[in-house]
């Protein structure tokens, strides 16, 4: 899976997602404000990709932009081969069943399931019976095996974050969307939930875009994007938690 | 500060519209029926005093019987009465119910109103004003009549049209219509039929009494005076009455009867508003829960526990006061809708204006106010504990309610003594203490389940959740998670259905075995083959029995009479009977003979206990003034309900009983061996068809009529709890949609997650479905037990069978599931409208 990281980026079928000149209006005519204005990305097939920037960068909104969560003004946007303007709310909730994961930065996990019902939740609303192989690969690899019946009340936040993660796996998606998956964790939980991603990128060869304020969870990406005032203007290959820095100071002066 | 906290509470309930209206209106409802008993009452009784002010304009003074079986005014008194001195006029009364026949041949239907034939009274004997003549003019001679407007109308008679008036004893006699005369005095569908003195004296009286007199002063005479004068020359049977006292026995009289429909629908006012409770409850538990960051953030700046509680508590007083308010305005519109409902079924309520008092304003508001305050107590005083630092933690937000130990250990004793009475009220057997006691066991099983509903609704809902939401997997597992996430909420919403389920489904199981033991005793007792009655007030006339009792191929008639008299001096209703008893009633004899003729006295068995009776003692039959009979007991049957309590002879009957009241209030017939019944039927229809009031039935037919009877009066309860379901649907409505707006992140989670919109419905449906079906499993359970335990304390009223209509009880179960599906069509459809993006930026 290691040589998907080097490929080359016009092999269209590496290519998960993308965006080719998003722009996206919050209101209209003089207090319409231009949160993304001409964004376009590709993200391959088992590449981990940060996005950063100052708040009001429209970090997020590219991020909810991508994973189908919101509609784009103009530009398109496409998984795999579905682009997704046009989708029907039937077709792009399907869409997001079956090939997006979620990670949240507030867990948001059903307080009434245990932690096993929330990992295979996803599968279970598609009415599918979940690959158990694949699940105790999950399982393993959250390292939660002891605490799968358990309810997120039970749970600490890393836990509960690790269950998400979970969630987000088990369906086998195309691609995973975090919405600063640490952000609400301490510094230890955060590493482990950072680990458990780029675990799931090296070993199960999964795809991850995540937003995030937070250089050292960012250093666990293989590019950092850097957004300011809805462009993207600087990126950076096989970041560090310094090197992120360094170059979030840079764009802050 | 305080001032600030206000403005807070205020602004909250605007910005909060769909809560405050769904609050609202639980409040409303409740009010609602408050106010609208008291205006439908008082609208009633202000309609009849008016009615009773025409009637009895001009009245100073009444004479009148003072027992209903005494046989009235003699005739040579009125000519004395006229005699005393200051009496200005004297206006006789007699009068009895008689059915109109229009010149087609149809009855004009009073619906409910009377139907009555009565005197005419002219100008100079008449004590007030004389009624107008729409057209046409007074009666003068036999066959002549003048009726209503009203009845005109509906009968499409006018002046110098051929009509018929069907007497009880008199059978059918033609009539003129001479005039037609104007009233205020009516109710919806009256019907009035006045002939000239002479044959109304011929038709409603004995020949020597008339009914009442009413009497009006000269000039300077007062009412009282003229009573005190009137006084001595009457013989102890009769009583004088004032004017003032007339009017005052008249709407007396309604008073009572309206204080009936008065409190029956303050019951459901009582029950919309237990059932209002606990949706108030709900609602300020879940703001509070909702507004958890923002009190905490006023306590955090500042505010003190006891001003955070305040400011929730004047949200439930605004929305105590507008609910209230507008509960009023509803109930003013339930007492027009519900007149206008049982105008439309001709019932003959009086016509006018809705009465709305200063003190159903009153009680309206304070009661609306007081629950809505009373309910938003505990979540306000949950409110005051919202610690200041819930404002910065997450953990707060999902705070829980204290454990439910305490209630369910009081649910277990309020339960417990429930029982405990209830066993008592089983072991006392039947009769009214029994039965009080199981409505005290009642009491206390329901308020005990009330308390323990939160615990039930964990153990009855997740199986029940299992089976139901089976068919939906993942959605359905999700449906009854959510049921139970807050057994208090999910308890409190499902009361509603409970406590409407539990009085319907009891007064089912009464129902049905009243019809049951009716069939019963019809089935072991009736061996006629056809039975002639009435379904007006008018009786079978005896000449009706008479011309059927010619039809070929009867073997026997027989015809039971309604005697009314005193029985060594005690009042006590029995029947007298004409015509062979053993072909057609099967009467179990316990000593003695079995058809009583001459001066023979046969009397049931409870009742010969009760009085001592035995074979060969002797009573006395007595109306003062009429007949005194001595009767010899020969012989004691098994109690009956066709016969009551004694039986004698038709010459008895007709001895005590005026001529002018002959009647049957059955007439049996049997057929002869191999007759052709169907034969025999056309046979009998065509000999009373001349009669009109007659309908000949079957045994089948005849027991279908008193079934329908006890059905109309259930279908009436039935129409009035389904007023309770619906608050029940709105309590349903209003905690789901506060669930939905509570758990919008997560719903906005699953949708992000890949739950489609269809899918978020159908859980929300399961859900509903879920509470409601709990709540209507309770409820029927407890109605299904209480139901017979009641029957059984009615053994003595003859209610033998039990009878549990399973069907039934299936079929509000149903009706449940129906309900709770409906009431979860908005909230469904709101939840499925939530963003996928909710889950993120949702705080």
């Amino acid at each position: 899976m290691t040589d998907v990281r080097t490929a080359s980026p016009a092999v269209s079928s590496l290519v998960v997602a993308s965006a080719a000149d998003i722009v996206k209006l919050y209101g209209s005519g003089d207090t319409a404000v231009r949160a993304l204005d001409g964004v376009s990305i590709e993200v391959l097939r088992g590449e981990f990709t940060a996005i950063m920037g100052p708040s009001g960068s429209g970090k997020s909104t590219l991020m909810h932009c991508l994973a189908g969560l919101d509609t784009v003004t103009s530009g398109s946007v496409s998984i795999g081969e579905v682009e997704l303007s046009g989708l029907s709310d039937k077709k792009m909730t399907a869409l997001r069943r079956d090939r997006i994961g979620f990670v949240f930065q507030s867990f948001n996990l059903v307080p009434t399931l245990t932690a096993l019902e929330n990992i295979t939740l996803p599968i279970a609303i598609a009415g599918r019976k979940p690959d158990q192989t694949w699940l105790d690969t999950v399982v393993t690899t959250l390292g939660l095996t002891d605490r799968l019946h358990h309810r997120p009340s039970e749970l600490s936040g890393g836990q509960q974050q690790r269950v998400a993660v979970g969630r987000a796996l088990a369906s086998r998606p195309e691609i995973i969307f975090g919405d600063e998956p640490t952000g609400n964790l301490d510094s230890r939980s955060s590493g482990e939930v950072m680990g458990i991603l780029r675990r799931s990128v090296d070993e199960l060869g999964q795809t991850v875009v995540m937003v995030t304020h937070d250089a050292r969870a960012a250093g666990y990406a293989d590019r950092v994007l850097f957004l300011a005032d809805g462009r993207i203007v600087d990126e950076l290959r096989a970041p560090t938690a310094d090197t992120v820095l360094d170059r979030m100071k840079e764009l802050e002066r | 500060m305080s001032g600030a906290l206000r403005t807070v509470s205020i602004r909250n309930l605007a910005a909060h519209r769909v809560r405050l209206l769904l609050t609202v209106v639980s409040v409303l409802l409740g009010t609602a029926f408050v106010a609208g008993s008291f205006v439908f009452t008082d609208t009633l009784k202000g309609s009849f005093d008016k009615i009773f002010a025409t009637v009895d304009q001009g009245v100073d003074a009444r004479v009148q019987p003072r027992q209903s079986y005494d046989p009235g005014v003699p005739n040579a008194l009125v000519a004395r009465i006229r005699a005393v001195p200051g009496v200005r006029a004297v206006e006789v009364h007699a009068g009895a119910p008689v059915v109109l026949v229009d010149s087609h041949g149809k009855k004009v239907q009073p619906g409910g109103a009377p139907s009555e034939g009565g005197l005419w009274t002219s100008g100079t004997d008449s004590v007030g004003p004389v009624p107008a003549f729409a057209s046409g003019r007074a009666p003068t001679g036999p066959g002549q009549v003048v009726i209503n407007e009203g009845a005109a109308k509906k009968g499409k008679l006018k002046t110098g049209d051929h009509a018929k008036v069907v007497l009880p004893n008199d059978g059918v006699i033609d009539v003129n219509v001479v005039g037609v005369y104007r009233t205020d005095a009516e109710t919806g569908g009256y019907i009035g039929v006045l002939f000239s003195r002479q044959q109304a004296l011929a038709l409603f009286t004995d020949g020597e009494h008339v009914g009442s007199l009413d009497i009006a002063a000269g000039p300077g005479v007062s009412g009282k005076e003229l009573a005190a004068r009137i006084a001595p020359t009457l013989p102890s049977t009769l009583e004088v009455r004032t004017g003032t006292q007339a009017r005052a026995d008249d709407q007396g009289g309604i008073q009572t009867a309206l204080s009936f429909i008065n409190y029956i629908l303050l019951a459901f006012g009582f029950i919309a508003l237990i059932v209002g409770t606990f949706i108030i409850y709900n609602t300020f538990s879940m703001i509070v829960a909702q507004r958890l960051r923002e009190l905490a953030l006023l306590r955090a700046i500042g505010a003190g526990r006891a001003q955070v509680r305040r400011s929730v508590l004047v949200e439930a007083g605004i929305i105590g006061v507008i609910g209230s308010g507008l509960g009023l305005a509803g109930g003013v519109g339930l007492a027009y809708g519900l007149h206008a409902l049982l105008d439309a079924f001709d019932l003959g309520l009086p016509a006018g204006g809705l009465v709305l008092s200063p003190r159903t304003v009153i009680v309206a508001l304070l009661v609306g106010t007081g629950v809505t305050l009373l309910s938003a107590n505990a979540p306000a005083r949950r409110a005051g504990k919202i610690p200041p630092v819930a404002a910065m933690r997450e953990e707060f937000a999902s705070m829980q309610a204290g454990s439910l130990r305490k209630r369910s250990i009081i649910g277990a004793a309020v339960t417990a003594l429930g029982v405990l009475a209830t066993f008592g009220g089983v072991l006392a057997g039947s009769g009214g203490s029994a039965a009080s006691l199981i409505g005290i066991g009642l009491l206390g099983v329901a308020a005990g389940a009330m308390f323990l509903s939160p615990v039930l609704a964990g153990v009855i809902i997740t199986p029940l959740g299992k089976i139901v939401g089976r068919p939906f997997g993942a959605i359905g597992q999700l449906a009854r998670t959510n049921a139970v996430r807050n057994p208090r909420r999910t308890a409190a919403t499902a009361f509603a259905l409970t406590l409407g389920l539990l009085l319907v489904s009891g007064i089912a199981v009464i129902g049905s075995s009243v019809k049951a033991s009716i069939n019963k005793t019809f089935d072991n007792n009736v061996s006629a083959d056809f039975i002639l009655t009435t379904q007006s007030e008018v009786s079978v006339p005896i000449q009706a029995a008479a011309a059927a009792a010619k039809v070929r191929g009867i073997a026997s008639t027989t015809e039971l009479h309604f005697l009314s008299t005193l029985v060594d001096g005690k009042h006590v209703g029995g029947t007298g009977v004409d015509g062979p008893l053993a072909p057609v009633l099967q009467v179990e004899l316990k000593h003695g003979g079995g058809q009583p003729t001459g001066h023979d006295l046969l009397a049931s068995e409870t009742f010969a206990k009760d009085q001592h009776w035995t074979i060969g003692s002797m009573h006395t039959f007595a109306i003062p003034g009429r007949a005194a009979i001595s009767e010899t007991v020969t012989g004691i049957y098994a109690d009956s309900q066709l016969l009551g309590p004694w039986l004698v002879s038709g010459d008895v009957y007709r001895a005590l009983t005026p001529r002018h009241e002959w009647a049957d209030e059955v007439t049996l017939i049997k057929a002869r061996p191999g007759a052709d019944l169907a034969a025999l039927r056309t046979g009998l229809e065509r000999a009373t068809n001349d009669y009109y009031v007659v309908t000949v039935k079957n045994r089948a037919e005849f027991k279908g009529q008193l079934a329908s009877q006890i059905n109309g009066l259930i279908g009436l309860i039935y129409a009035l709890l389904a007023l309770a379901i619906i608050i029940a649907i709105l309590g349903i409505v209003n905690t789901l949609a506060l669930s939905v707006v509570e758990r919008r992140r997560e719903i906005g989670m699953l949708r992000a997650v890949g739950m489609q919109r269809k899918q978020v419905r159908r859980m929300i449906y399961v859900e509903s479905l879920l509470i409601a079906v709990f709540g209507a499993l309770l409820g029927l359970g407890l109605g299904l037990v209480y139901g017979p335990l009641f029957t059984r304390t009615l053994r003595g009223q003859g209610l033998d069978s039990l009878s549990v209509p399973w069907g039934q009880a299936l079929t509000f179960l149903v009706v449940a599931a129906v309900v709770g599906v409906l009431a979860a069509l908005w909230p469904g459809s709101r939840a499925a409208r939530t963003r996928p993006l909710e889950a993120i930026t949702a705080s």
